[in-house]
C-alpha cells in the first residue's frame, strides 16, 4: 500500500525562468521556425515563383512569335500620345507667354486650348501647358498626365498667362484680363535653358468600349478641335523670331482641314487633333509579364490559409496559445511572417519576370520600359507587396472560417470572380467592381493609365488593405473571444 | 505559493451540455494528483480553463497564484501535455521543440534536455507524422518539460501505452513530484493512477465528487468489511444474509460481507455449521473505493439532473 506521505518538499522553482525571454520578436522567431520546418509550405512559396516566372516567360515568347516587327515609335515606348498642334516662338530663359482663348469648337468636354511652355518640339518632351477645355474648366497639365490640377466651370472665352523661372511653370487665368486667378504651379522635370513659348490646341480620341463575355468591341475616330486667339504675347521678346508650327505626324495631321494653324492680325486659329497625355491604349507590356501574379496567388493564398488552418486541424493552436497567451500578439506575428514571406517570393518573382522576360519580347520586336522606370518598378515592388497583403488577408479569413477548402475558396472566390464579371458587364458596371472588390489590388500592376483603367495603382492596392485590415480586426476579436 | 494550481468555482456550458459545474479545489507541491473521472466528466475541460485556452462562464483558476493569461513566459510556470496528438505531421520532433522554445525566449539547450529526459533520441531527428503513439506521449512530455516548469499538467498520459511506456510514466510523474512539483494527471480509470498518485480528486459530471488522500480514500472504502473464504459460499452467503449482511462475491472463493464484525461472522458460521478456510479484514483496491465513490455520485447527479430540468 502506500506508505505515509512524506512532509512536502518546499515549491519548485524553475531552473531556467531567469533566461527566458518574452517579447514580439521570440514570437515572430517561433511563427518563422514553423512555416519553415514544414516542407510542403516552402516548397509552396517556391512554386509561386516558379509559376509567376513561367507565366512571364510563356507570354513574352508568345508576344514575340509573329516574327520581326518595326521597331515602335519612342512614344509608343514611353506609352504617352503627344499629339494635337503647338504654334510656338523660342523662349531663351524664364519669360512669360499670354493669350485670350476666344473660341473652342469640337473635340468634347476635354478637348484642350491654350497656352503651353515646353523643351522642344519633339515627341515626348517636358512641358507645362494651361488650357481651357469645354467641359472641366481651366486646367494647368504636365508630364502627360490626366487631368491635372484646377478644374471649375469656366469656358471660352478665357484669358490664360503661364509664367516660367527656371524648371518652375505658374498658370494664372482671368476672365477680363486684369484680374488674375493662380491655376497651379508644376515643376517641369527637363526644362532647362533654351525653351518654347507659345499656344497648342489637342482634343481625345472619342472612343466608344463595349463588352461582351471574352472580350470588348473598341470603336473609336480621332477627336479633333479648333481654336482661335487674340493678344498673343511672348516676353521677353524675340525680335527676329518667326512663329513656327508642330503639328500630328502623318496620318489626318497631313490633311490641312483639321490641322494648321492660320494668322489674321493679331488672331491665330488653331487646328488639331489628337491629345497630349497618356496613351490610353498602349500596351501595359510590364502588367503583361507580372500577369502570372493571378496563378501565384494561388500558392500563396493556400500557403497562408493552411498555415493558420493547420493549427486548427492538427490541435496545435492549443500549445501555441499555451506558449503565448496573448492571442492578438500571435496573429500579428503570423501576420508578419506569413506577409514577409510571400514579399520576398514577389519579389524575386516580380524581378526576375521582368528580368527573363526582356530579352524574349526584344526578339520579337517590343522594346518594354527599363525596370529603373518608377512606374515598372512601382508594379515590381507592388506585384510582391500585393502578394504579401494577399497573404495577410488570407491569413484572416483561415481566422474566421478555420477551415482550409472553405478560406482558401473563400478568398480565390473573392479574387477572381470580379476579373471574369467583369469581362462581361458594362464597362461602367465592371469599373465599379474592379474598384471595391478586393481585386482592385491589382491595380497596382498598371504601368500605363488605360482607357479601361478602374482605379490608380496606389487606390488599388489601399482598397485591398482595408479589406485586409477589416478582417484582420474580424479575426482578432474572434480569436480572442473563441476557446482555443 | 509557486508551485500550485487553485481552481475556485469553475463553470463552463457547451450549449445545453454543462461540462464543468463549480468546480474548486487546490495542486499542492510535491505530490502527483490524480484528476479522476468517467469519459465526459468534464476533466479535459477543466484543464483547458486552468491554461486560459477555454474561457470559464464562472470562476477562476490561477497557477502560482496567477491567471495563465497573464504569464509572460508561461512554459517556465506550467507545462502541459493535454493531446499527444497535437503536432504538426510533417514537422522533425526537433522544429516543434524548437519553435516552442523560441517563443518563450528559451535556450537552445533546452530543447536537447528534454529530447533526453523525456528519451526521444534519435527520434527527435524524424518527422513526428511517423511516430508511435508512445513516442508522441514522448514529445509531448519533452514539450511540457521545455521551461523546467513547476507545475505540470498531464491529459490522460498512459492512454493506450503498453505496460512498460506506463511504468516508465508513473516513476516519471513520481520523479518530477519528488522534486517539490506539483503534478496533476488525469484518467478515467483508477486502475491506471494505483500506486502513481498520492492524492485524488474525484468528479463526475463536472462535479467534484472527492477532493482526498489516497490513502484515507482507501481506508473509508476498507472500513469494516470482511473477507470470507469458504468452499460452501451458498450457504454462508444464506445464512449471512439472513442475518442483514450485505454479501458480495469476490474471485472464485471470497465474498466481501458489510455490516456484522468479523466476531459476528465467525459465530454465526460456527453456529450453523458452515465450514470456511480463512476470514480476514478486506482491503479495498483503488477501483473498488472509486466505483463505489462514483456510484453514490451518479444516482446523486440524476436526482440533481431531475430537479434542474
Ligand atoms: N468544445 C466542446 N464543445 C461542446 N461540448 C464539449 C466541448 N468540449 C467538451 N464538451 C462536452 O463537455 C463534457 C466534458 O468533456 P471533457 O472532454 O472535459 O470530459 P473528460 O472528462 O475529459 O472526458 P474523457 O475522459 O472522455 O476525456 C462532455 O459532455 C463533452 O461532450
Ligand atoms: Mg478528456
Amino acid at each position: 500500500m502506500t506508505a505515509p506521505a512524506p512532509p512536502a518538499p518546499p515549491s519548485y522553482r524553475s531552473t531556467v525562468a531567469g533566461e527566458a525571454r518574452d517579447g514580439f520578436g521570440r514570437l515572430l522567431l517561433a511563427e518563422w521556425t514553423k512555416l519553415r520546418t514544414v516542407p510542403r509550405w516552402t516548397l509552396t512559396l517556391l512554386a509561386a515563383v516558379v509559376l509567376m516566372v513561367a507565366v512571364a516567360m510563356l507570354s513574352a515568347s508568345d508576344s514575340g512569335s509573329s516574327g520581326p516587327e518595326e521597331k515602335r515609335s519612342p512614344t509608343a515606348q514611353l506609352q504617352i500620345i503627344d499629339l494635337g498642334h503647338y504654334t510656338y516662338l523660342p523662349l531663351a530663359g524664364d519669360g512669360s507667354v499670354v493669350a485670350r482663348v476666344t473660341s473652342q469648337d469640337g473635340g468634347g468636354a476635354w478637348a484642350k486650348a491654350g497656352l503651353m511652355i515646353r523643351g522642344s518640339a519633339e515627341r515626348g518632351a517636358p512641358y507645362a501647358a494651361l488650357a481651357v477645355t469645354p467641359g472641366h474648366g481651366v486646367r494647368m497639365l504636365t508630364g502627360y498626365r490626366r487631368d491635372g490640377a484646377g478644374g471649375g466651370t469656366a469656358t471660352a472665352p478665357q484669358w490664360l498667362r503661364l509664367t516660367r523661372a527656371g524648371a518652375a511653370v505658374t498658370g494664372y487665368a482671368s476672365a477680363d484680363g486684369r484680374a488674375w486667378r493662380r491655376v497651379g504651379s508644376v515643376r517641369v522635370d527637363g526644362l532647362r535653358g533654351r525653351a518654347l513659348a507659345g499656344m497648342f490646341v489637342a482634343a481625345p480620341d472619342e472612343v466608344e468600349v463595349r463588352r461582351v463575355f471574352g472580350g470588348e468591341i473598341i470603336s473609336g475616330k480621332p477627336g479633333d478641335t479648333t481654336a482661335t486667339f487674340d493678344n498673343v504675347a511672348v516676353s521677353p521678346p524675340a525680335p527676329d523670331a518667326a512663329w513656327l508650327d508642330r503639328g500630328g505626324p502623318g496620318g489626318p495631321a497631313a490633311d490641312p482641314a483639321l490641322d494648321g494653324s492660320t494668322r489674321s492680325g493679331g488672331t491665330f486659329t488653331l487646328k488639331g487633333t489628337g491629345d497630349i497625355g497618356p496613351d490610353e491604349f498602349a500596351p501595359d507590356v510590364t502588367k503583361a509579364t507580372l500577369a502570372g501574379a493571378m496563378i501565384g496567388q494561388a500558392a500563396i493564398v493556400a500557403l497562408a490559409v493552411l498555415f493558420m488552418t493547420a493549427e486548427y486541424r492538427r490541435g496545435t493552436l492549443r500549445t501555441t496559445f499555451a506558449a503565448s497567451p496573448r492571442r492578438g500578439r500571435v496573429l500579428a506575428a503570423k501576420a508578419v511572417v506569413v506577409g514577409l514571406a510571400s514579399l520576398a517570393a514577389g519579389l524575386v518573382a516580380a524581378f526576375a519576370s521582368v528580368l527573363l522576360a526582356r530579352p524574349l519580347l526584344e526578339s520579337g520586336g517590343i522594346a518594354p520600359p527599363p525596370v529603373s522606370d518608377p512606374a515598372v518598378l512601382r508594379a515590381v515592388v507592388g506585384t510582391a507587396a500585393l502578394l504579401a497583403v494577399l497573404a495577410v488577408f488570407a491569413l484572416a479569413v483561415a481566422v474566421i472560417v478555420r477551415r482550409s477548402a472553405v478560406a482558401i475558396a473563400a478568398v480565390l472566390l473573392v479574387l477572381l470572380v470580379p476579373e471574369i464579371t467583369a469581362t462581361g458587364l458594362p464597362v461602367a458596371a465592371a469599373r465599379w467592381v474592379e474598384r471595391v472588390t478586393p481585386a482592385a489590388g491589382f491595380a497596382i500592376q498598371q504601368t500605363v493609365t488605360r482607357y479601361d483603367a478602374a482605379i490608380g495603382p496606389w487606390a488599388g492596392l489601399g482598397v485591398l488593405c482595408a479589406y485586409t485590415a477589416a478582417a484582420l480586426a474580424a479575426a482578432a476579436w474572434l480569436l480572442r473571444r473563441r476557446d482555443a | 505559493m509557486e508551485a500550485t494550481i487553485e481552481v475556485r468555482g469553475l463553470r463552463k456550458r457547451f450549449g445545453s451540455t454543462v461540462a464543468v459545474d463549480d468546480l474548486s479545489f487546490t495542486v499542492g507541491p510535491g505530490r502527483v494528483t490524480g484528476f479522476v473521472g468517467p469519459n465526459g466528466a468534464g476533466k479535459s475541460t477543466t484543464m483547458r480553463m486552468i491554461m486560459g485556452l477555454d474561457r470559464p462562464d464562472a470562476g477562476a483558476a490561477l497557477v502560482g497564484g496567477r491567471p495563465y493569461r497573464s504569464l509572460r513566459t508561461p512554459l517556465c510556470r506550467l507545462g502541459a501535455m493535454l493531446d499527444a496528438s497535437a503536432v504538426h505531421p510533417a514537422r522533425r520532433a526537433r522544429d516543434h521543440l524548437r519553435w516552442l522554445a523560441h517563443a518563450n525566449g528559451l535556450p537552445a539547450r533546452r530543447v536537447d534536455e528534454v529530447i533526453e529526459q523525456a528519451g526521444l533520441g534519435s527520434a527527435a531527428r524524424r518527422r513526428a507524422g511517423g511516430f508511435s503513439l508512445g513516442m508522441r506521449q514522448r514529445l509531448g512530455i519533452a514539450a511540457a518539460l521545455l521551461g523546467d516548469p513547476p507545475v505540470l499538467m498531464f491529459d490522460e498520459p498512459v492512454n493506450g501505452l503498453d505496460p512498460e511506456g506506463i511504468a516508465w510514466i508513473r516513476g516519471l510523474l513520481r520523479s518530477l513530484a519528488a522534486e517539490g512539483r506539483a503534478v496533476l494527471v488525469s484518467s478515467h480509470l483508477m486502475s491506471e493512477l494505483e500506486g502513481g498518485a498520492d492524492h485524488l480528486l474525484v468528479i463526475g459530471r463536472g462535479r467534484l465528487i472527492a477532493d482526498t488522500r489516497v490513502e484515507d480514500l482507501l481506508a473509508a472504502a476498507s472500513d469494516g468489511r470482511v473477507e470470507l473464504r469458504t468452499e460452501r459460499r451458498r450457504e454462508a452467503m444464506t445464512v449471512l444474509a439472513r442475518a442483514g449482511a450485505t454479501v458480495t462475491t469476490s474471485g472464485s472463493d471470497a465474498l466481501i460481507v458489510t455490516g456484522p464484525t468479523a466476531e459476528r461472522v465467525i459465530e454465526l458460521l460456527t453456529g450453523e455449521g458452515v465450514a470456511f478456510s480463512g476470514i480476514s479484514a478486506h482491503r479495498a483496491s483503488l477501483e473498488e473505493a472509486y466505483m463505489e465513490l462514483t456510484k453514490d455520485a451518479l444516482e446523486f447527479q440524476a436526482v440533481a439532473g431531475g430537479e434542474a430540468r
